[in-house]
């Protein structure tokens, strides 16, 4: 015997959903597809419980859209600082807003609420550890890394580096060449 | 996944400078645990019993009885345990030279304790987020080093 | 003569064996002329026994003639005795002829011509005989015989002529060579005589000269042992002396009184002398004699003797081999009190480890204070800011003045609190010399100072440096102070401008290096338009708490300028500060190159 069905995906899933979620005794408002406002406060060991059982229907949990986009934004400027093929002629907050597809304003707030940091330090931040790295292990003189970095003189780039980690490039480098040779005489 | 709060150690055997401490994180907006020590055997008790939660940021003062921070310094880097441990030392001013012993000893953060508790909390709330780019981005932490 | 020659040892020797090779040259003449004289003597004695034999037998053959004259005219044989007698005369004359003339051939040969000549005559004689003026002479045998006998005569004479001349030709000829050889024999000897008496001369004088050298020099050695005896008293030290194959010692005087003894109060011996040694330090000794046995040598070596009266002193000891001019093997050897300088060196080294462990304490005092004083400080100003913050609305407005006034009082105990802190770090001994390049540490300096930099626009203009050994944070500090110090005293109407220069210099070629140890230096300048300051200071300002301005004009303690002089001085440098008012100052920093 071969019967036909009907479905509606939409219901189906909100219905595992709403029983899912009822299963765990979750108050909660499904807002509309994909997309549900949990009433409550979840502990991460109820969340991961959550988790695990959308799974079984293959249903996943998309953890937080807004950490998507900043994930996205991350990546942006990573790939910016550290890959020197990618020449940006334009301002970075242009580029950021072309490439994703959102204006600056809001790339950037979204930013500061989910990392308690701004974009511009966080470029900041990953140039500077891109200069570690050169510092470490390409023997590279301040001016190379300087001039690498976009930066308009050493001074600039010691500056940067200084506020950015309290110590001078040079300080760094001489930290982290003592602290190899004590790991060497252990 | 994640846990939504940062969670800090602290070791110092100055009450007011703990209050100092624990005041700070108060008012601060971000979702911390604060937990502190009087000194370096209580702090190292608790964190070679087996159950002990590692702190993200363990915060250590010098100048200690029965066990200074260099010595839990020398134990912390000397145990794989506590590789993921970011390591701040939290003392009174010192010289150049001894500063930069500490970093090549292991420590990631030199923190010069502010005269004033607006600074107090700017340095702290700096080091968390510091802290939590290098552990939300996967950066590498043996180039971890800050000074404040 | 060189004076050269005349000095040499080898002069006297020389002199010495050609007077005597002058005397047997001159002996060996003597005797060969003397052996002459007597040859030619002999000569002449034997020229004359000759011609008196030959003249002899002439005469006994004219006795001969005479006799048979006689005889012939008388016929008497008394006449005959002569004749009879001559012809046995003759005979005995030949003898002694034939006997002188054995080496002159020329003569026996005209010996026996004569003989012959004789024996002709004779003949003759015989023959006459038979006739007499009695009988009968008018025999014309006996004319016959007679004139034969006239000539037999007549060719004897000629012949004894002829042999006497001979002779005298010989005896002649013989003179006249030995003659010639006698001749110059004596200016000859006269000649090298003088030669000798002349070298004579120059080795007595030189001879002379040495004994008078001798005598000055052992009046010298007199004055020296002397002199050496009361330096030995005065320097508390005595000689003495092993003999190693004899196994005997010879002690100063001294070296007796260094055991409390008086000269020669025993009769030196090892044994002896270990009797005096401290018991504590007789083993060690006895092995260094040991090893100065097998090796022939002592190195310093210090023990301790105790005097009869229980005086202990500190002795040391040090020898050495020699072997004298009869080739024996002496071990030379010194012996020093030096119980005052190990008394003196005890105390200088207590008084060294008193100043120290002082100097540490004070550092540690200094360090500690400062230290421990930053941290009620700091609690102060915390407490503050948090009374500000939350309580300042309660607050009177005076109290907000009060609190305002805390503030700066706090602020200002702070700074001298950190440059206190930083002198007495300064004064730490144990700091380590790396090479160091200086334009990072510069660069470095900068950094630390960027807000202020920023803050006043300074502009900075540096050389190159090179890259030297230094204590790379005490260098960086001092330039960070220096530049600082630069911008704090700027003028109102001028921003700030440096200019930090660097050369290597001489010591010799500058004015400020020259009583210095080091031939080269570090030369690094820093030139300011800041406020500058009367010249008369320009020593002053480096003396700790020493401020040429009012603080409320100028925010310094007076300890900026002591670190950087402080620092320098930790390098064996030197800092020299040249002032002008309202132009600027100049701080010249010398560090040695080593």
């Amino acid at each position: 015997m071969k019967i036909y069905l009907k479905f509606d995906f939409q219901t189906i899933c909100k219905k595992v959903l709403e029983d899912t979620l009822l299963a765990h005794d979750i108050k909660h408002k499904v807002v509309g597809f994909g997309e549900v406002d949990l009433l409550e406060k979840l502990s991460p060991e109820k969340l991961n419980l959550l988790k695990e059982t959308l799974n079984t229907y293959h249903i996943e949990m998309v953890e937080n859209q807004k950490s998507i986009l900043v994930q996205k934004i991350k990546d942006t400027i990573i790939d910016m600082v550290f890959n020197e093929d990618t020449v940006v002629n334009v301002k970075t907050s242009a580029y950021l807003a072309d490439t994703l597809g959102h204006s600056y304003g809001y790339l950037s707030n979204l930013f500061s609420e989910v990392t308690y940091t701004s974009i511009e330090n966080f470029i900041i931040l990953q140039k500077i550890e891109y200069a570690k790295q050169l510092i470490i292990n390409d023997n590279l003189s301040l001016t190379e890394i300087a001039f690498n970095l976009n930066y308009s003189s050493v001074a600039h780039l010691s500056t940067q580096f200084k506020n950015t980690t309290g110590i001078t490039p040079s300080a760094f480098q001489r930290i982290i060449t003592k602290r190899r040779e004590l790991n060497q005489q252990q | 996944m994640q846990e939504d709060y940062v969670n800090i150690i602290l070791a110092d055997d100055d009450e007011d400078d703990r209050m100092f401490f624990t005041d700070a994180f108060d008012e601060l907006k971000i979702g911390t645990q604060v937990t502190t020590f009087k000194d370096g055997v209580y702090l190292m008790d608790y964190l070679n019993t087996d159950d002990c939660k590692l702190p993200h940021v363990l915060f250590l003062d010098l100048n200690m009885p029965r066990k200074s921070g260099l010595e839990c310094l020398n134990e912390i880097k000397s145990n794989p345990k506590f590789n993921d441990v970011a390591i701040a030392i939290y003392s009174t001013s010192a010289s150049e030279e001894d500063i930069e012993r500490t970093f090549v000893q292991g420590a990631n953060i030199y923190i010069k304790k502010p005269s004033s508790f607006k600074t107090l909390k700017k340095v702290l709330s700096e080091v968390v987020t510091t802290n939590w780019q290098y552990h939300t981005n996967g950066l590498n932490k043996d180039n971890f080093l800050l000074r404040l | 003569m060189p004076h050269r020659i005349y000095k040499a040892p080898w002069f006297i020797k020389s002199i010495f064996f050609t007077c005597s090779f002058v005397i047997l040259i001159v002996g060996g003449i003597t005797y060969r002329n003397m052996d002459n004289l007597s040859k030619s003597s002999n000569l002449v004695t034997h020229t004359y026994k000759v011609n008196v034999q030959l003249e002899q037998i002439l005469s006994y053959l004219k006795d001969a003639e005479t006799s048979q004259r006689g005889f012939i005219i008388t016929n008497d044989p008394l006449y005959l005795e002569p004749y009879e007698s001559g012809r046995e005369n003759i005979n005995n004359s030949f003898v002694e002829l034939r006997e002188l003339a054995k080496n002159n051939p020329t003569q026996q040969k005209n010996l026996k011509e004569l003989n012959k000549l004789i024996d002709t005559r004779m003949d003759c004689f015989q023959k006459s005989f038979r006739f007499s003026a009695v009988t009968d002479l008018e025999n014309p045998n006996f004319k016959e015989y007679f004139y034969d006998g006239k000539q037999a005569m007549d060719a004897v004479r000629v012949k004894i002529k002829d042999m006497i001349a001979l002779e005298n030709k010989l005896l002649n000829e013989q003179q006249e060579t030995l003659q010639s050889n006698l001749k110059f024999t004596p200016i000859f000897l006269y000649v090298v005589l003088l030669m000798s008496l002349f070298l004579m001369y120059i080795a007595y004088s030189r001879i002379a000269s040495n004994l008078k050298k001798l005598k000055t020099s052992n009046a010298q050695l007199k004055i020296f042992k002397e002199s050496a005896n009361l330096s030995e008293i005065v320097s508390h030290h005595g000689n003495w002396v092993w003999d190693v194959e004899e196994d005997t010692y010879t002690y100063s005087d001294n070296l007796y009184r260094l055991l409390g003894e008086e000269p020669n109060a025993f009769e030196p011996s090892l044994d002896k002398f270990m009797e005096f040694v401290h018991p504590k330090d007789v083993n060690k000794l006895k092995l260094d004699v040991e090893k100065m046995t097998e090796t022939e040598n002592l190195p310093f070596t210090y023990f301790r003797v105790v005097h009869k009266n229980g005086k202990v002193r500190h002795l040391k000891s040090f020898a050495k081999k020699m072997v004298n001019s009869e080739g024996k093997t002496q071990l030379i050897g010194t012996t020093a009190d030096v119980s005052e300088e190990t008394k003196s060196f005890r105390l200088l080294e207590e008084r060294n480890l008193e100043l120290e462990r002082n100097n540490k304490e004070l550092a540690a005092f200094n360090y500690v204070a400062s230290h421990d004083l930053q941290e009620p400080l700091r609690k102060i100003q915390t407490f503050l800011s948090r009374l500000e913050e939350k309580d300042a609305s309660k607050l009177s407005d005076s109290g907000i003045t009060y609190i305002d006034r805390i503030k700066t009082a706090a602020s200002r105990m702070r700074l001298l609190i950190d440059d206190l802190l930083q002198f007495s770090r300064t004064n730490k001994a144990d700091k380590v010399f790396e090479k160091s390049n200086l334009n990072l540490l510069l660069e470095d300096a900068k950094q630390d100072l960027v807000e202020i930099i920023t803050r006043e626009k300074a502009i900075i203009h540096t050389d190159k440096f090179p890259i030297i050994k230094v204590i790379p944070f005490q260098i960086q500090q001092l330039f960070a102070n220096l530049i600082s110090n630069s911008i704090k005293y700027k003028t109102k109407d001028r921003i700030p401008e440096i200019h930090i220069t660097y050369s290597k210099i001489k010591a010799s070629e500058d004015a400020n290096l020259k009583k210095t140890k080091k031939t080269f230096y570090h030369k690094i300048t820093f030139t300011d338009n800041g406020i500058g300051f009367d010249n008369a200071y320009a020593e002053k300002i480096f003396v700790l708490f020493n401020r040429l301005h009012n603080k409320e004009d100028y925010s310094g303690t007076g300890i900026g300028l002591s670190i950087c002089k402080k620092i320098v001085e930790n390098h064996k440098g030197f800092i020299i500060a040249h002032g002008t008012p309202n132009v600027g100052a100049v701080f010249t920093i010398y560090l040695p190159t080593k």
